[in-house]
């Protein structure tokens, strides 16, 4: 399968902090790729440095065979990147329908149809249409964002902690979205839970003080006890 | 009665020149968390340009004009030359812009001379309407109007266009509006040229208002708009056109009735707006 | 603002009694209580907001008494302004030197041994992370007052004193002008640092008798304030440290350099 997106060895600094100290991975085409590693370990900073809202001071990220490091992050998203924030940057004062809206490039009748196509994911935000995004539930919130980054036929979708403050049937829905995205994208997940990340995830990426520790199939870390002894805290 | 009627007048026009002004200081800060304080500078360039294409033309309609244009263009020279480079830091954008405010007028005095200058009202809308005992004078009545009229198209593209949409989602999340693909330093620089129109705008409204113009007019009706900001609430559209007509109307009330006090009353007002509420009677942010 | 207290502090207290060194010193004192409590109210208003708010409204209140001392003119005599009679003592210039330069060097340490309490202490952690003070348990707003309250203090100070080298005081002591001034000053200088901002005034001073001289030749001089203007605007975006910042930075990252290497061990390291 062919790569879509590889970060090779980026280091991040915000302010004084040196965060990222050497990231490396690939995203294959069609794939779940998980990042994983306790909190604090730099998979959020990953993520936001692939966006470019945290830009790498050295290190390369290429999307589709392009380097994109230094891209703007508008650049970065417009190239086919959506993005869904661990806090899920929903506009609170804008209802669901307005704050798609703001993320749609077109308004035709193909980019309606896609907003049907999201929405028949996600049942829930047509019912809650003309609601401010302020006063949705946590896990609707979720929905709206994933929605929001999925609704431009994005290539590539970085989804940051879906499961966190969820309920367990809420992440199950949430769960279900994801995998039913994965037949049309790829996907980089940050997920502290392992049960939801060993389940859709294809391969892993270990990341622990801001380094990558390794990498593989999600098969092989379920097997390795002592990986996961040593980094999750489980097993 | 017709006292009554008449201050209230009188408080409301103030109030719309004011909201004028703070209309775009308070986009500019709630969008581009960027506090301007050259404001003043661009509404009295906006004032001065404004009476001198009426001098050239006699046609108001072309002194509006002229000074709106005269506030785009400042604003793009004032947004690329002095707030870009201090983009994100606070204490040196207030800095920089006090220091472009003294450069703005100081400049205003260089083209325009240093002396006041008489402005006169366009003859359309100078005189005045009587209605039994009371008279209402016209072009106060025409500033009133122009306000609403800017509220109005305002609220309109801020609620119902798509741009309005991003500088809404803008002033809520501005990590998030760029992480959807939007180029945000974009929709600031057209918001900030936006802003200092509305600011010439207020100004060459201004000129026939009080009659003459002087270079320091533009902080002294700045720091009324940096108050009608404070009460409002940040980032707040209804809320700057709230809180400056209350403080037109205080202010001619109270010129009126207790003169003592009609300095103090936007202090006042602002204190006790601050001690309350502290983020404004209005807030934008989500 | 406080330094316009200051000075109208000085000066109608010597225009209304007689013009005694007593009274001098007694109206510094007058201006330094009156700036101080004058201060403290308008910080525990305003400090507990955000850098703009702040700004905005220090803005405003000195916009207001700026508007106080046009209206008050049984007091200020408005823009005009009144002339009075110093003390005999400074009719020489030199004594007069010689006083504020005492008083600056007074002001100096004495700020100084201010900034290496640990009330200064508290200020300057306050200036770095505020939030994480906060989190250490020191009421952050507390100190924010007392350094505004020293700061209006010492700028009527300066006020009282410049009233007495002119002579004279009008409205324009009250205006931004004077703030800008200041600012510059220590901009060029540099910012929080105690000794940038007497480099920064002497640069000025004399950056401003050179412009001005050159009035008398290119018209367009007569508008120095405009380079002044644009001094700072450069100054704001390309110095912003200023001139001892710059200095004392480039010694720091010297200093540092080698240092900052091995500054963040890994935890796997520390584990070991």
């Amino acid at each position: 399968m062919s790569i879509l997106l590889k970060v090779d060895n980026i280091h991040t600094h915000i302010g004084q902090y040196h965060i990222l100290q050497g990231v490396s991975f690939e995203a294959k085409k069609g794939e779940v790729s998980v990042l994983l590693g306790r909190n604090g370990a730099g998979k959020t900073t990953t993520l936001k440095t692939i966006m470019g809202l945290t830009p790498a001071t050295s290190g390369t990220v290429t999307f589709l065979n392009e380097g994109i490091t230094k891209n703007a992050t508008h650049h970065i998203a417009s190239n086919g990147i959506g993005y869904v924030p661990e806090d899920q940057g929903i506009f609170g004062a804008l209802t669901v329908e307005e704050n798609l809206k703001v993320a749609m490039k077109k308004e035709n009748d193909a980019a309606r149809e896609r907003q049907e196509y999201v929405l028949d994911l996600f049942p829930d935000l047509k019912k809650y249409w003309k609601k401010e995004g302020g006063h949705l539930s946590g896990g609707q919130k979720q929905m709206l964002s994933m929605a929001r980054a999925f609704i431009n036929d994005s290539k590539l979708l970085l989804i940051d902690e879906p499961s966190k403050g969820l309920a367990p049937v809420v992440i199950e829905k949430v769960m279900e979205a994801i995998i039913e995205m994965k037949k049309q994208t790829t996907i980089i997940l940050v997920e502290q839970n392992f049960i939801m990340a060993s389940r859709i995830g294809d391969t892993y990426t270990l990341i622990d003080d801001g380094e990558t520790i390794q990498s593989g199939q999600m098969s092989e870390l379920i097997q390795n006890e002592e990986l996961k002894r040593q980094y999750l805290g489980i097993g | 009665m017709e006292l009554i009627i008449n201050l209230l007048i009188n408080g409301l026009a103030t109030g719309m020149l004011i909201f004028l002004l703070a209309a775009g200081l308070t986009l500019i800060f709630g969008l581009m968390d960027v506090l301007n304080f050259a404001h003043g500078g661009l509404f009295a360039w906006g004032a001065f340009s404004g009476v001198w294409f009426y001098g050239l033309t006699n046609s108001f309609t072309v002194a509006i004009i002229g000074a709106i244009l005269t506030g785009i263009v400042l604003g793009f020279i004032t947004e690329k030359l002095i707030i870009t480079p201090v983009y994100g830091n606070h204490i040196q954008q207030i800095l920089i812009t006090l220091g472009f405010m003294i450069v703005l007028s100081e400049m205003l005095k260089v083209v325009f001379g240093p002396n006041q200058i008489a402005a006169k009202t366009p003859p359309l809308l100078s005189g005045s309407w009587e209605i039994g005992d009371v008279i209402i004078i016209k072009y106060r009545l025409f500033i009133i109007l122009v306000g609403i009229l800017v509220f109005g198209i305002f609220q309109f593209i801020l609620k119902r266009t798509k741009i309005g949409l991003i500088v809404r989602a803008g002033v809520m999340n501005k990590e998030m509006v760029q992480a959807l693909g939007i180029n945000i330093k974009q929709v600031f620089l057209y918001v900030f040229m936006v802003g200092a129109a509305l600011a010439a705008l207020g100004g060459v409204l201004m000129a026939p208002y009080s009659g003459v113009i002087y270079a320091e007019m533009g902080m002294e009706f700045a720091i009324l708009a940096f108050i009608v900001v404070v009460i409002g609430g940040m980032g707040s559209f209804p809320g700057s056109l709230l809180a400056a007509i209350l403080v037109g109307l205080a202010g001619s009330f109270m010129a009126y009735y207790v003169p003592a006090l009609s300095l103090a009353v936007n202090m006042m007002l602002m204190a006790i707006v601050l001690i309350f509420r502290p983020q404004g009677l209005f807030t934008a942010k989500g | 603002m406080f330094f316009g207290m200051g000075a109208y502090a000085t000066a109608v207290m010597l225009d209304r009694f007689d013009p005694s060194l007593s009274v001098f010193f007694l109206s510094i004192a007058v201006g330094m209580v009156i700036s101080g409590v004058i201060s403290f109210l308008v910080g525990l208003l305003t400090l507990r907001l955000k850098s703009h708010f702040f700004a905005m409204l220090t803005l405003a209140v000195s916009g207001l008494f700026l508007v106080l001392a046009e209206k008050w003119r049984t007091l200020t005599h408005g823009n005009d302004g009144f002339t009075f009679r110093a003390p005999d003592f400074f009719k020489d210039r030199v004594m007069f030197y010689l006083l504020v330069l005492a008083c600056l060097v007074l002001v100096y340490f004495l700020l100084r041994r201010f900034v290496s309490s640990p009330l200064g202490r508290v200020l300057i952690a306050v200036r770095e992370n505020e939030q994480r003070t906060k989190s250490l348990g020191f009421q952050t707003l507390h100190y924010k007052v007392i350094a505004s309250v020293i700061a209006g203090i010492v700028a009527s100070l300066a006020g009282s004193l410049y009233a007495i080298s002119l002579r004279f005081v009008n409205t324009s002591v009250l205006t931004m002008d004077i703030t800008l001034d200041a600012l510059l000053m220590t901009i060029i200088g540099g910012v929080g640092t105690l000794i940038g901002p007497i480099i920064g005034a002497g640069v000025i001073e004399l950056a401003q008798h050179y412009l001005s001289g050159l009035a008398k030749e290119y018209p367009i001089f007569e508008r120095w304030i405009i380079f002044f203007g644009i001094i700072y605007i450069l100054a704001v975006i390309f110095f912003p440290r200023g001139i001892v910042g710059t200095i004392s930075f480039a010694f720091w990252k010297r200093k540092n350099n080698e240092q900052k290497v091995k500054m963040a061990p890994k935890r796997k390291e520390l584990l070991k």
